[in-house]
């Protein structure tokens, strides 16, 4: 069983739990909340071996970031001028 | 070992650029005050159709990015496809820092540009200024079809 931590400070929540549901079919992530960090608890595997399964995972938890990142910066930019 | 723990014992000191090399993987540092942590987003984000990337922070101010091989990589393939991910931080770093500030002036212009569209006469305007205009002498005969034009005694 993997465990993967995911600093809140470089991933968001809602990232980490968008590809979580995504890679349901694939295996069973549970995920833990704490103040720095979401930790992804990687049980069950099916379809591939772990090291992709998890390594896929995380790749789809950082574009997932970097699209909501994105989505979020003009208005964060508009703010910051004001 | 799971994902983003740093494998010591694996790492084999052969990088010409001074990344921890491991079996799969290359790992390195980048400091937050150099590069922007938009710019790692954006190199992250343009190297995931080609390895694994994952991102974590060892300490403040600091983002450890792990490049994981899809497939068997030898040591200075790892070692390349890590000066590429710098490379394109850096690219994307400049790209910001050249976008922030020419922000206002970019914006200026498209105002700019908004206003002349708005202000710019319309077709109908147009058809409507050529109908009110009156048509003057004809001195080279425009108007004049070339066969009636030909039959006039010289």
């Amino acid at each position: 069983m993997g465990q993967i931590i995911f600093d809140r400070s470089l991933y968001t929540t809602d990232a980490v739990e968008a590809a979580a549901a995504a890679y349901a079919e694939y295996a069973d992530i549970a995920l833990e909340h704490s103040s720095a960090a979401v930790v992804a608890v990687v049980g069950a595997v099916r379809g591939h071996d772990r090291d992709t399964i998890e390594h896929s995972f995380c790749n789809l938890v950082l574009q997932e970031t970097v699209v909501r990142m994105r989505r979020a910066a003009p208005t964060a930019a508009r703010e910051g001028e004001q | 070992m799971a994902i983003g723990e740093q494998d010591v014992q694996s790492e084999v000191p052969a990088s010409r650029l001074g990344v921890s090399l491991g079996r799969d993987h290359a790992s390195f540092d980048v400091d937050e005050t150099v590069y922007p942590l938009e710019a790692v987003y954006g190199g992250a984000y343009l190297f995931v159709d080609r390895c694994f990337v994952f991102l974590s922070r060892p300490k403040p101010q600091v983002v450890n990015v792990r490049l994981t091989s899809r497939g068997p990589a030898t040591a200075a393939e790892l070692d390349a496809l890590a000066g590429e991910f710098m490379n394109e931080m850096l690219s994307q770093a400049a790209r910001l820092r050249l976008s922030q500030a020419t922000t206002r002036i970019r914006e200026y212009y498209t105002a700019a540009a908004l206003r002349a569209a708005a202000s710019a006469p319309s077709v109908d305007d147009l058809l409507a200024e050529l109908d009110a205009e009156e048509l003057g002498d004809d001195p080279l005969e425009i108007s004049v079809p070339w066969d009636k034009k030909g039959s006039e005694p010289q």
